[in-house]
C-alpha cells in the first residue's frame, strides 16, 4: 500500500482518505494516533451495553412551539395548547400527548440559536456540530458515531439513514475526512441497502461457485502481489457476504406485528421500528428522517398531521427501548434544520427560525426531565442558556462516553471532533 | 342573472390577524374572530364594539339561532347603514336589536353558546363538542338544531334550545372541514379533508349518499402531508346548489401553492361545476356564499387577497376584486347586499353588493 | 527560511553539472531511480513480463485493456523493440485523449456536481486539447482566463464556475491541484505543521480571486464570472495576541507581488456594475493569474505537473502526498523531480511526450510482483511495481471490453456503464478521487448489482457467448484468461477451467460465473 510508509514516520497521517486501502489495516488507532480515543467495540457486533444513537431528524424545520416549547395565549402561540408531562412543571404541545408521559426519560433543551434560516447549512450545522466553512467538510454525527463506536470491524454498516420514499443509496460526503467506510447507507422509503438481496437466478450454489473461484484467483495474485490494498478488496467481498447473511436485519415485517401496531402501521412508525431493529443488531447509528415540517402556509393543520405522527411511534420506541434494556445505551436525539418562526405568518404559516428553539435528547447518559434554556414570553428570543449546534454536538458524544475534544487527524493535521468553540451542555447530562 | 357591482363599502380595523366573520341574522352585527382567541362583535348601526372572552383558542366556527324567527328571512326593517367602527355614534340611538344566540367554536373542541343581541356579552353554556378542533358550527334553518364538526372525523348535533347533545354522525375518515344545512330542512351536508362532501338525513342519523369535491384535495408526496377541505361551505337559497370552496392544482402545499376553486354540485343530481377566477390566482378560497341573485361569491388569498364574483356557471364570467390584505372568511349579509371579507391585517373590508336587475333563478325545480 | 532553501534546491537544479546529452529522457529517470536506493539493480524487480506490460500500458495509456487477439499478437511478436512500438501505437490511438479527458477531469474537478458546465461538453473539450496536444500550461491558462461568457470556450471555466467561483474553495484547489501544496490550514495562520506554508501565501492567491463572483448569481446555470474593481484582502492571525491587520495583493506563494495600476477615479470600469450588467473592471486582477500561475517563473507549476502524471503512471508521487509539496516533505528523488520539471518545460509542456518517455523507462516496466522472499518494499523507492486500483473510467471500460464481443462496442453503449461505475467507485466531490478504501456498496455493486450481471451473462457475441460456443475446455480458458486478465492461464488455471465445466449442462451459466469470479478479481481491479 503506497501510504504505509510515509505513514509510518508520522503516526498522524494515517487517514483513510489517502490510499486505496485506508482504514482496514490501521484500525482505529491509526486515526487518532497516540492517546486517541478507541473504538468501543471491537467485536463486530454491539453488546446490549455498547453505546449507540439514534437521531429522528424533523425535515424541514418543525415548529418549537408546536412541539417542546408551546406559548399559549400569546401572540404567537396559535391555537394549541400546552399539556403537561410526567415531569411536574414541564409542558409541551397538545400535539405530544404520548411523548409527555415520557417526559421523565427526555431532557429539553430550550434555549438554541444556531443562527442560519437556510435549509441545507441549518442541517449541516445540526449534523456536524459545526458551521459551513468553505474548503473543509465536517463529518456528521452519523460518521463520527459509526467510526467512534462502532469502529473499523463493525460488521453492519455503521452509519444508516432511513428516510421517507425510495432513493437508496450510498453517500459520499457526510463522513468527510472519515472516509466513505463510514459514510451513509441510505434506507429509502426503509427499504435494504441497493444490491444488498441476491438477484433473482443467482443460487446458494451458483454464488458459492464463483466466489470459490474469486478466492482461489485472488490467492494466486496475492502470493507474489499481496498488499494491504488487495486485501481490503478481498475483504470487502467478505463484508459484503456479512450483511448479505444477515439482510434479515432490514427486514422490519419481522418484527411481531403487536409492535408493529404499537409503533403505528405507517412509513414513519414502521421506520423507527426499523431503527430499533438495527441498532438492537449491533449498528451503531440511525438516522430516521420524518418529513416534512417545513410549513410556511397552514403551519397548524400541518404540525398537527406531521407531529401526530411522530407522537405516539416515538413514545413506544422510548417504551421499546427500554423494555429491551437498550435504552441505558441509546442515545436518542430528536432533531431539526431549525425551528419556526414565532410570528403567525398571513397564511397561517411560520417561517424559518434559528434563532431560538428547542431540541429534545433521552436515553443514554442524558438527565431525564432536564430542561435547560428558555425563552422569552412569546418565544422570539433566548434568554436563558443559549446554545448552538456545537454545544449539542459535544453533548452527544458526552452522552455515549467519549470525549468531544479530542482530535481527528485528517491529511496530517489535527481537526477537533467537536468544535472547539463550544462544550457540552452538562446540565442535561446524567 | 346578472353580476352585482361590487364597491369598497368601509372597514373596521381589529388590529388582530383575523379568522373569521359572520353576519348576525338580521344583519345587524358583525361578528369576527381573531388568533387572539376573542370573538369580536361590531354593531353596524351604531359602530360600537363588543368583546367576547371566554375561548382559550381560534374561533372558525360561527352560527346563529334566532329567538323567535327562523333563520334567512330577511330583517322587517331595511339593511342598516354602514358606519365605521367607534364612529361615535351612541348605541342608544339604534333600535334595539332582534334577540338572537350566538354560537362559536373553537380549536380545543369547545363550544360556546352566548347572547348576542345583549349590549355585554352573555354567556349561555358550553360543550365539549369535538376531540381537537371544531372547525364549522350551523344551525338547522328552523334554528332548532347546531350542528358542529370538527377533526375527531365526526359532525355532532345540539339541540339549540338548551346545548344538550342530540345526535353524532360517524362517517368522515378524516378532519370535517366544514357543514352546511339545507334550506329545506332535513339535510345536512358536511365536507372533509379529502374533498368528500356528505349528504346527510341528520334527522334520522342516516348518510344519504357522498358528493364528490375532490378536487379541492391532495396528497403532496413531496411534503408528505395532506393538504385539502372545504373552506368555505354554502347552499344556494332554494337549495339547487351547494358550493364548496378551497385550494386545487397544489404544486407545493408548504407554501400554499395552488389555485382557488369553488365547485358548485347540483344537489339533485350531484354533478359538480367548477368556478375559476378568470385570473391566473395563486391560493386559497376561504369562503364562499350564493347572493339571492343566484350570483356565487367567494373570497380568497395568498399574496393579497380577492374577492370573486359568478353570476351563473359560466366560469368566464367571474369578475374580480381586489381585496386589499389576506382575506381569511367571507361573510355575506342575510339580505345579500353586502360581503364582509375578514383579513389576516386585522381588518374586516366591506363591500356593498349592489345588484342592477335581480333576475329570477333559470332553475325550475327545488330539488328535494 | 524554508524559502531560502527551496530556492537553493531549484537553483541547483538549474545549475548543477548537466547529465550526459547523450541519454534520453527514460534513460536517466533510470539512473536516478537507481541511485536512490543501494544496490537498487540487485533487489529491484524484473522488468515485467509482455502479459504484465501490455496490460498496465494499455490501462494507462487508453484506459481500457487490449482484446485477447491483441494480447495474442503482442506475445507473438518477436521484435526488440515492440515496447515502445506499442507505447507509440497506444500514445497515437484515440483512446489517449479520451483516456487524459478522464483522469485530468478528476484532477481538475475532483467529482464535483456538473452545474454550470455540463459533462459532455467538459469531456470533449479536454478530449480535443489532448488529440490536439494542446501543452498543459496553455491548457492551464486557458482553464483560468476563461470566463464563461464566450459559447466556444466556455467549457474551460468549469474549474471556476463549478466551484461556484467561491474564493476559498478555488484557492485551496489553485494550490493543491496546480502548485503541489494545501494551503487551507494557512487560511487563518501559518500552517501549523509545515512552516513553508504562509498565511500570506493563502491570502496573495486569494486576492487575484477575491474580486471575482458569478453573474447573475451562483445559482444560475448559465452564470459566467464577473469581477468587482474594488475590495482588498486583509487578514490577521488567529494566533497573534496583537491582531495585526496584514494586506496583500495577489502575489503566488514564493513570487514577488503583483505591480498594480491604479485607475483614475471614474474610470475603474469598462462596464460599471448596475442592476443587471455583469461590470468588468478596467485592471482584472484575476487576468493576472492565469498567466503569472503558468509561467516557468512560477517553478511550482512544471514541478506538480509532473510530479501528477508520475503519480498516474507510478502509482506514487514522488512528493507524496500529491498536494504537500514542501521541503519538510521532500521528494523521493528530488533531483528527478527536477529533471521531469526542466525537461517538460523544455519540451514545450508535452503531456504526450512526457508520458512516452516514462512509459519507456525500467522502472514503469518493472514486475509488481514482489521478489519473494523479505520484507514489503519501501513504495518510495520503486523497486517493484506499485499497484494501482483502477479509476472508475479505467474499471467501467475494462470491464466492458474485457466481457464484450470481439469487436469493440460503440461509446454510447460503454458511456452508460461508465457512469454507473463512476457512481459507485467515484470519490466523493471535492475530495481526491485515488484515495479511498473499498466500501461495502463498490462490493455489493460487484456482487449483485444489474451491471456487472448483465455484462458477465450470456449475451449475443459477448465472452460469455463466445466461450460457450468453444467446445475445447483449454481453448475457452485460453480465450477467457486473454480477454479479461491478459495472459494465458496457468495449468491449473486450465484445469479450473475445465473441471468446472465438466458435465455442465448450461455452460452459458457456468462460464458466466467464471467470467465474474475473473472480472472481480484483485489481479482485474489492480493495475499492476
Amino acid at each position: 500500500m503506497a501510504d504505509a510508509h510515509y505513514a509510518c514516520r508520522t503516526a498522524a497521517h494515517r487517514s483513510t482518505r489517502r490510499g486505496f486501502l485506508g482504514s482496514a489495516a490501521l484500525g482505529a488507532a491509526g486515526v487518532f494516533g497516540a492517546g486517541g480515543v478507541s473504538a468501543a467495540s471491537a467485536a463486530g457486533t454491539l453488546t446490549k451495553a455498547g453505546k449507540r444513537v439514534m437521531v429522528i431528524f424533523l425535515s424541514g424545520g418543525s415548529s418549537q412551539l408546536e412541539t417542546w416549547d408551546p406559548k399559549p395565549g400569546t401572540d404567537t402561540g396559535g391555537p394549541f395548547r400546552a399539556i403537561p408531562t410526567s415531569v411536574p412543571g414541564v409542558h409541551v404541545s397538545e400535539l405530544l400527548p404520548h411523548t409527555a408521559k415520557q417526559m421523565h426519560r427526555l431532557a429539553l433543551v430550550r434555549g438554541i440559536n444556531t443562527a442560519e434560516d437556510e435549509h441545507g447549512r441549518g442541517a449541516t450545522i445540526m449534523l456536524t456540530g459545526r458551521r459551513p466553512e468553505p474548503g473543509i467538510e465536517y463529518p456528521h454525527i452519523g460518521a463520527v458515531a459509526a467510526k467512534l463506536l462502532g469502529g473499523e470491524s463493525q460488521e453492519l454498516p455503521g452509519h444508516i439513514h432511513v428516510l421517507p420514499g425510495g432513493g437508496g443509496g450510498f453517500s459520499k460526503q457526510d463522513a468527510a475526512f472519515l472516509g466513505p467506510r463510514f459514510a451513509s447507507v441510505w434506507l429509502g422509503g426503509g427499504q435494504a441497502p441497493e444490491n444488498v438481496l441476491r438477484p433473482g437466478g443467482l443460487t446458494d450454489d451458483a454464488d458459492a461457485r464463483r466466489e470459490a473461484l474469486r478466492k482461489k484467483l485472488n490467492d494466486r495474485f496475492a502470493a507474489s502481489r499481496k498488499s494491504a490494498a488487495t486485501e481490503a478488496y478481498a475483504e470487502s467481498f467478505d463484508q459484503a457476504e456479512r450483511v448479505f447473511r444477515r439482510a434479515e436485519v432490514f427486514a422490519v415485517e419481522k418484527e411481531p406485528a403487536a409492535l408493529a401496531d404499537r409503533y403505528g402501521r405507517h412509513d414513519f412508525g414502521r421506520h423507527l421500528l426499523l431503527a430499533r431493529r438495527l441498532l438492537e443488531a449491533g449498528v451503531p447509528f440511525v438516522r430516521v428522517t420524518h418529513s416534512n415540517f417545513d410549513t410556511h402556509h397552514e403551519n397548524f393543520d400541518f404540525h398537527l398531521e406531521q407531529v401526530a405522527e411522530f407522537d405516539r411511534p416515538f413514545a413506544t420506541l422510548l417504551d421499546d427501548l427500554a423494555d429491551r434494556g437498550m435504552l441505558q445505551s441509546t442515545l436518542v436525539v430528536v432533531m431539526s434544520e431549525f425551528g419556526r418562526t414565532p410570528r403567525i405568518n398571513h397564511l397561517y404559516g411560520r417561517d424559518h427560525w434559528s434563532k431560538a428553539w428547542s431540541v429534545a435528547l433521552g436515553g443514554a447518559g442524558i438527565k431525564g426531565g432536564a430542561v435547560v434554556g428558555k425563552t422569552n414570553a412569546n418565544g422570539t428570543a433566548v434568554t436563558d442558556r443559549e446554545v448552538n449546534g456545537g454545544h449539542l454536538f459535544h453533548t452527544y458524544l458526552r452522552a455515549v462516553g467519549l470525549n468531544p475534544t479530542k482530535n481527528f487527524y485528517p491529511a496530517d493535521r489535527p481537526v477537533p471532533i467537536a468544535d472547539p468553540k463550544a462544550a457540552a451542555i452538562d446540565e442535561v447530562l446524567a | 342573472m346578472s353580476a352585482p357591482q361590487v364597491r369598497p363599502d368601509g372597514v373596521w380595523k381589529v388590529g388582530k390577524p383575523l379568522i373569521g366573520c359572520r353576519f348576525d341574522p338580521s344583519g345587524r352585527f358583525l361578528f369576527a374572530s381573531a388568533e387572539d382567541h376573542m370573538v369580536r362583535r361590531l354593531d353596524l348601526r351604531t359602530g360600537g364594539v363588543v368583546g367576547f372572552t371566554g375561548h382559550a383558542s381560534w374561533v372558525r366556527g360561527m352560527a346563529f339561532v334566532p329567538h323567535g324567527r327562523p333563520v334567512g328571512r330577511s330583517a322587517n326593517e331595511p339593511p342598516p347603514g354602514l358606519l365605521a367602527a367607534g364612529s361615535g355614534l351612541s348605541q342608544s340611538a339604534a333600535p334595539r336589536p332582534e334577540p338572537f344566540t350566538v354560537v362559536t367554536g373553537d380549536y380545543h373542541g369547545r363550544l360556546l353558546w352566548w347572547r348576542g343581541d345583549l349590549p355585554a356579552p352573555q354567556f349561555v353554556w358550553s360543550a365539549e363538542a369535538h376531540a381537537g378542533w371544531v372547525r364549522a358550527v350551523a344551525v338547522s334553518p328552523d334554528g332548532s338544531v347546531v350542528a358542529s364538526c370538527g377533526n375527531d372525523h365526526l359532525v355532532k348535533l345540539w339541540r339549540a334550545a338548551d346545548g344538550s347533545p342530540l345526535r353524532t354522525l360517524a362517517g368522515h375518515d378524516c378532519h370535517v372541514y366544514n357543514l352546511a344545512f339545507h334550506p329545506a330542512g332535513d339535510r345536512l351536508a358536511s365536507c372533509d379533508l379529502k374533498g368528500i362532501v356528505k349528504d346527510w338525513d341528520w334527522r334520522a342519523g342516516r348518510l344519504v349518499r357522498d358528493l364528490d369535491a375532490k378536487p379541492l384535495h391532495k396528497y403532496d408526496t413531496g411534503f408528505r402531508a395532506d393538504i385539502g377541505g372545504a373552506r368555505g361551505m354554502a347552499f344556494d337559497g332554494a337549495g339547487w346548489r351547494l358550493a364548496v370552496a378551497g385550494i386545487t392544482n397544489v404544486s407545493n402545499a408548504f407554501a400554499g401553492i395552488g389555485n382557488p376553486l369553488v365547485i358548485t354540485l347540483d344537489w339533485a343530481t350531484g354533478k359538480p361545476t367548477q368556478l375559476k377566477p378568470k385570473e391566473a390566482f395563486e391560493g386559497t378560497a376561504w369562503g364562499v356564499g350564493f347572493l339571492p341573485s343566484g350570483a356565487v361569491v367567494a373570497a380568497g388569498a395568498r399574496s393579497g387577497g380577492r374577492l370573486w364574483v359568478w353570476a351563473g356557471d359560466d366560469p368566464a364570467s367571474a369578475a374580480v376584486v381586489n381585496v386589499p390584505s389576506d382575506g381569511r372568511d367571507l361573510a355575506l349579509s342575510p339580505a345579500g347586499d353586502r360581503a364582509a371579507v375578514a383579513c389576516w391585517d386585522g381588518t374586516v373590508y366591506f363591500f356593498s353588493l349592489a345588484v342592477t336587475a335581480a333576475a329570477p333563478s333559470p332553475r325550475p325545480v327545488a330539488a328535494r | 527560511m524554508p524559502v531560502v532553501a527551496i530556492v537553493l534546491v531549484w537553483a541547483a537544479a538549474q545549475t548543477g553539472p548537466a547529465p550526459p546529452p547523450r541519454l534520453t529522457l527514460h534513460e536517466r529517470i533510470d539512473a536516478l531511480v537507481a541511485a536512490g536506493h543501494p544496490g537498487y539493480d540487485q533487489v529491484a524487480a524484473p522488468l515485467a513480463d509482455d502479459a504484465e506490460f501490455f496490460r498496465r500500458v494499455t490501462l494507462d495509456m487508453n484506459g481500457t485493456v487490449p482484446s485477447a487477439a491483441e494480447a495474442r499478437a503482442f506475445f507473438a511478436d518477436p521484435s526488440a523493440d515492440k515496447r515502445r512500438i506499442l507505447v507509440d501505437r497506444l500514445l497515437a490511438d484515440p483512446a489517449y485523449a479520451r483516456r487524459m479527458a478522464e483522469f485530468f477531469d478528476v484532477v481538475f474537478m475532483e467529482r464535483r456536481r456538473d452545474a454550470k458546465v455540463p459533462r459532455a461538453a467538459w469531456e470533449e473539450y479536454l478530449r480535443a486539447a489532448f488529440a490536439a496536444d494542446t501543452p498543459y500550461d496553455r491548457l492551464v491558462r486557458d482553464l483560468l482566463s476563461a470566463d464563461g461568457t464566450d459559447p466556444k470556450t466556455r467549457a474551460a471555466a468549469k474549474f471556476f464556475l463549478d466551484r461556484n467561483m467561491e474564493p476559498d474553495v478555488v484557492v485551496r484547489d489553485l494550490g493543491r491541484v496546480f502548485l503541489g501544496r494545501d494551503l487551507r490550514c494557512a487560511q487563518c495562520h501559518d500552517h501549523p505543521l509545515v512552516d513553508d506554508y504562509k498565511q500570506g501565501h493563502y491570502h496573495g492567491l486569494l486576492a487575484f480571486v477575491s474580486r471575482s463572483f458569478l453573474f447573475p448569481n451562483a445559482e444560475a446555470a448559465t452564470a459566467v464570472l464577473a469581477e468587482k474593481a474594488d475590495g482588498e484582502v486583509n487578514f490577521v492571525s488567529v494566533f497573534d495576541p496583537k491582531k495585526t491587520q496584514k494586506k496583500t495583493g495577489p502575489r503566488l506563494p514564493g513570487a514577488e507581488p503583483v505591480a498594480e495600476p491604479t485607475p483614475a477615479k471614474g474610470k475603474e470600469y469598462t462596464v460599471a456594475p448596475a442592476n443587471g450588467a455583469r461590470p468588468i473592471p478596467a485592471y482584472s486582477r484575476r487576468a493576472q493569474l492565469a498567466g503569472r500561475l503558468t509561467s516557468p517563473d512560477n517553478p511550482a507549476f512544471a514541478r506538480t505537473a509532473v510530479n501528477r502524471l508520475w503519480a498516474m503512471m507510478l502509482g506514487r508521487g514522488l512528493v507524496h502526498p500529491l498536494d504537500l509539496d514542501h521541503p519538510g516533505n521532500p521528494p523521493s528523488h528530488p533531483e528527478l523531480l527536477d529533471l521531469l520539471a526542466a525537461e517538460f518545460v523544455a519540451h514545450g509542456y508535452d503531456v504526450r511526450w512526457l508520458l512516452r518517455e516514462i512509459a519507456l523507462t525500467k522502472t514503469y516496466q518493472r514486475s509488481s510482483a514482489a521478489p519473494p522472499p523479505g520484507e514489503e518494499p519501501p513504495a518510495d523507492r520503486y523497486l517493484v511495481g506499485i499497484l494501482k486500483p483502477l479509476s472508475a473510467e479505467q474499471f467501467a471500460r475494462a470491464t466492458v471490453r474485457a466481457t464484450g464481443p470481439a469487436v469493440p462496442e460503440a461509446e454510447a453503449v460503454v458511456a452508460g456503464q461508465v457512469a454507473a461505475f463512476r457512481r459507485t467507485f467515484g470519490g466523493g466531490p471535492g475530495e481526491p478521487d485515488a484515495g479511498t478504501s473499498p466500501t461495502l456498496d463498490q462490493a455489493l455493486f460487484l456482487k449483485h448489482g444489474g451491471s456487472i450481471r448483465g455484462l458477465t451473462a450470456r449475451r449475443n457475441d459477448g465472452l460469455t457467448d463466445r466461450l460457450a460456443k468453444l467446445t475445447d475446455p483449454n481453448a475457452a480458458a485460453d480465450e477467457l484468461f486473454l480477454s479479461v486478465l491478459t495472459r494465458l492461464p496457468t495449468a491449473d488455471e486450465r484445469w479450473d477451467v475445465a473441471a468446472a465445466l465438466d458435465g455442465v449442462k448450461d455452460r452459458g451459466a457456468t462460464l458466466a460465473e467464471i467470467v465474474w469470479a475473473l472480472a472481480v478479481s484483485a489481479e482485474f481491479r489492480f493495475n499492476h
